[in-house]
């Protein structure tokens, strides 16, 4: 009896509780706009200050308070989860591309459809529809996508290595081969010791993301994670190039041609055998490049020129250049509901996003201020030399505000003029590469779709296949183990996954 | 609910009342006699009430399909639908095998190491030496697993670490450790050893130290040696001590610990690699199926407490005292 009445006063206790937290939730205070909040990532050791320059010329050029909630990019996406299950939400956020979570987000309301909104501001009318259509839910689009160059792949090489050998810089996949051999083989460095590999891949399995593995099966001619075949859209990894393309790479791997580690080498130390003489070749973005000659200009600025050589892509062994291009887009800037309620608070903020991809704004982002950090010099944005503190805040701080940048228009803002005369060649070779890699290139034709499977199965699906590849480079399974994993895919709901995008597929052609 | 039995009973001494009555209808006079000892407890309450029973309401979306833009009230209820998806999951048998694998791997191997080295220290007869080692072994614990990783991968990495070079010297093998399914689980147990068995000792040693001094004078007139002791004296000394640390530990044991096993994850070793919590983050936090992890997390949750209760009883069965 006791008890009974015990529990009973508990459950009042716990009743009551309940009740005050809930309340203390509360609503978010209605927007009145003249402070916009913004929610974005940044990829330095430490987010910009709240009080810098940057910052208040941005408050200037766009006439508002901005209050940015810089969050570390490591844990960007758990971040944005968990931000839009709280009551705290901004009324602009980075999104960072199509995750499951945002396309459930999204799909339920929780941000303003655009579509037919996008193009009454002329800052944010997007001269690449197609980029636009990329970035977009199956037609609807949810946010201001965040421009990147579509062409980006390059294969880099110790340039002192090759001319030591007598090689040419590689053109063909099979060239590819040859060079990584040779570097392997051939002592490129000179020390009489066999302590040389040819290409240096790091732990990055994951199937789509540009990693080396997706390049080469490009190269080869699977497609760009999507590709038509007899008048359906099959994932690539069900053609026979796909195949063809890690026999190759399997067939390098057994060779020691890439470095054994291939699954567990830690991502950010990339470029160091590169630097240190172990591995001669890095398959990766081109801007990549100008980060290695960099890294030989620190250590010996004297002597760096013609360390590190560079190709784009490259040709597959059908004899034709089959270019890998990104989808042009790295996330968008979307507006939640949320925080924006009505029609004309929803007008302010696009507003302020249509004066945030001007050129002031984008000139502010990308270069920084003009006679603080950096003078124009032939149309190019030059940094002024000795750097002072102020200039160096300046610097240092737009690298983080680059993320805010649209560009939906094409790059408004300068180009950076190189420090030196070798590394201007290199930064001018590097555009006219990608300008020619990107008459070839074969886009994602499944772009645009997102299929309802794959949003709630999709990561683990493609697990099974990304898994299966790296243990059939290194040898714990076989071919057909490849190919059953390729089956299970399907039986685990990939089939369903492919009919849904050949449906949305055909809905839009 | 065993606090509020002992106070009553202390309350009646210190009051020096006789016992109230009782009878139906009794809990008036008894409230209104122990007012003040319930005021006493009325904190502890509000604390477990609003800390620990409050959020328990968000659990409720491991039955609903939850959006957090719609918020936990406002999605929609599907019943038991995630736990079937769950359990006729294919991956399901797989993450129950490798989280039970290494549960019991850490129980088997790390928790009766604690016990020894405890007993070793408890040997050492040199005061500033036994201080000096114990000191030691508790430095690990205070290290971050992302640092264990780090070193792991330094000691282990292929064709220079040397730990790798000296195992496979020794073995006349070439394996690359981190990255061979079969050296997964070994190698996560030795990490678990090699940073918190030292700290475990800690409990150990308090209970060692309780161990009347007189009963080993005894055993060593009557001629028993060091091991002797330890069976016969030792052991039995802190035998209720090790239930209870044992019962504690198997309410723990499904946490397999999900930073240091998603640290030393990669593709050739996801097959033995993926555990109950590696999979809720993976599912949960990355691919935003927030009901669905909640409703994996409450599976796991029941079962540490079928565990908990169940060794409790089989404590109380071999006649020893259990936990409660």
């Amino acid at each position: 009896m006791m008890r009974r009445k015990l529990s009973l006063a508990a459950a009042v206790v716990t009743a009551t509780a309940i009740s005050l937290t809930a309340c203390s939730g509360g609503e978010a205070p209605a927007a009145d706009l003249s402070t916009v909040s913004i929610m974005a990532p940044f990829l330095e050791a430490q987010p910009p200050s709240a009080d810098g320059a940057v910052q208040k010329k941005l408050e200037e050029l766009t006439g508002k308070d901005i209050n940015i909630t810089w969050t570390p990019n490591a844990s960007y996406e758990d971040k944005t989860n968990i931000t839009l299950a709280s009551s705290e939400i901004p009324h602009i956020m980075v999104i960072q591309g199509k995750t499951p979570g945002f396309v459930k987000n999204a799909e339920a309301g929780a941000f303003w459809d655009l579509t037919d909104k996008l193009d009454d501001y002329p800052n944010l009318k997007t001269t690449f529809p197609d980029i636009q259509q990329n970035a977009s839910i199956n037609g609807k689009v949810y946010g201001v996508f965040r421009g990147r160059a579509p062409m980006r792949a390059a294969v880099m090489f110790r340039q002192d290595w090759l001319d030591k050998l007598g090689l040419e810089a590689p053109k063909t996949t099979e060239d590819l081969y040859k060079v990584a051999k040779a570097f392997t083989e051939q002592d490129p460095d000179g020390n009489g010791q066999d302590d040389t590999w040819g290409i240096t891949i790091p732990k990055w399995g994951a199937l789509g993301t540009n990693s080396p593995y997706d390049l080469i099966e490009e190269w080869y001619g699977a497609g760009n994670r999507w590709t038509e075949k007899d008048g359906k859209l099959i994932p690539s990894f069900e053609t026979e190039e796909f195949l063809e393309a890690n026999r190759f790479v399997k067939k390098m791997v057994d060779e020691k041609l890439i470095n054994p580690d291939f699954a567990t080498f830690d991502g950010t130390k990339w470029n160091e055998p590169f630097f240190n003489g172990k591995g001669g070749i890095i398959v990766d973005v081109d801007s990549r490049v100008s980060v290695l000659v960099n890294l030989f200009k620190q250590a010996d600025p004297n002597n760096y020129e013609n360390k590190v050589g560079f190709v784009g892509n490259l040709e597959g062994p059908d004899g034709e250049l089959h270019a890998h291009p990104t989808d042009g887009y790295s996330g968008f800037l979307a507006v939640p509901k949320a925080s924006v309620r009505t029609e004309a608070e929803l007008a302010k903020v696009l507003e302020v996003l249509n004066t945030m991809n001007g050129k002031d704004v984008a000139i502010l982002l990308n270069n920084g201020i003009e006679g603080v950090n950096f003078t124009l010099e032939d149309g190019k944005a030059a940094t002024i030399k000795p750097e002072t503190e102020e200039s160096k805040a300046v610097s240092t701080d737009i690298k983080s505000y680059a993320q805010l940048g649209m560009n939906v228009a094409g790059n408004t803002f300068y180009p950076v003029k190189q420090p030196t005369e070798y590394e201007q060649q290199v930064f001018d070779k590097r555009t006219e590469v990608m300008a020619g890699d990107l008459k070839s290139a074969v886009y994602n034709p499944a772009a645009p779709y997102v299929s309802a499977t794959y949003v709630s199965k999709g990561a683990q699906l493609d697990n099974i296949v990304a898994d299966a590849r790296i243990k059939y480079l290194a040898g714990q399974i076989d071919e057909q183990g490849l190919k059953d994993a390729i089956t299970l895919w399907n039986t685990s709901g990939g089939d369903k996954v492919k009919e849904e995008i050949n449906q949305l597929w055909q809905d839009n052609k | 609910m065993a606090a509020p039995v002992i106070d009553t009973q202390s309350g009646e001494q210190a009051l020096n009342t006789p016992p109230a009555p009782r009878k139906r209808g009794s809990f008036a006079v008894h409230f209104a006699h122990y007012k003040w000892l319930y005021l006493l407890l009325v904190p502890g309450v509000v604390y477990f009430a609003v800390f620990r029973y409050a959020p328990m309401y968000g659990v409720s979306i491991a039955f609903k399909d939850y959006v957090p833009f719609l918020g936990v009230n406002g999605s929609p209820w599907v019943g038991t639908q995630h736990f079937q998806d769950f359990f006729s999951n294919p991956d399901f048998p797989r993450l129950l095998g490798n989280t039970l694998i290494l549960a019991f791997l850490n129980l088997g191997i790390a928790f009766p190491l604690t016990i020894v080295l405890a007993l070793l220290l408890n040997e050492v007869r040199l005061s500033i030496l036994k201080r000096t080692v114990q000191t030691l072994v508790y430095i690990p614990h205070f290290l971050s697993w992302t640092i264990v990783a780090s070193l792991s991968f330094l000691l282990f990495a292929l064709d220079f670490g040397p730990l790798f070079l000296f195992l496979n010297n020794v073995m006349g093998t070439n394996i690359d450790f981190l990255s061979d399914p079969n050296w997964f689980r070994p190698l996560i147990v030795l990490q678990e050893i090699w940073k918190n068995t030292g700290w475990g000792t800690i409990i150990f040693l308090a209970a060692l130290a309780t161990v009347d001094q007189d009963q080993y004078e005894a055993a060593i007139i009557d001629g028993a040696g060091r091991f002797r002791r330890v069976w016969h004296i030792t052991l039995p000394g802190i035998r209720s001590t090790i239930i209870v640390m044992l019962i504690l530990a198997i309410g723990q044991m499904l946490n397999t610990g999900f930073e240091q096993i998603y640290l030393m994850t990669n593709a050739l070793n996801r097959s033995v690699a993926d555990v109950f919590d590696t999979y809720v983050y993976f599912v949960g936090i990355t691919q935003g199926a927030y009901s669905y992890s909640t409703a994996v997390g409450l599976f796991k949750s029941l079962v540490g407490i079928v565990l908990i209760f169940g060794t409790n009883a089989l404590a109380k069965r071999f006649n020893q005292s259990g936990l409660f």
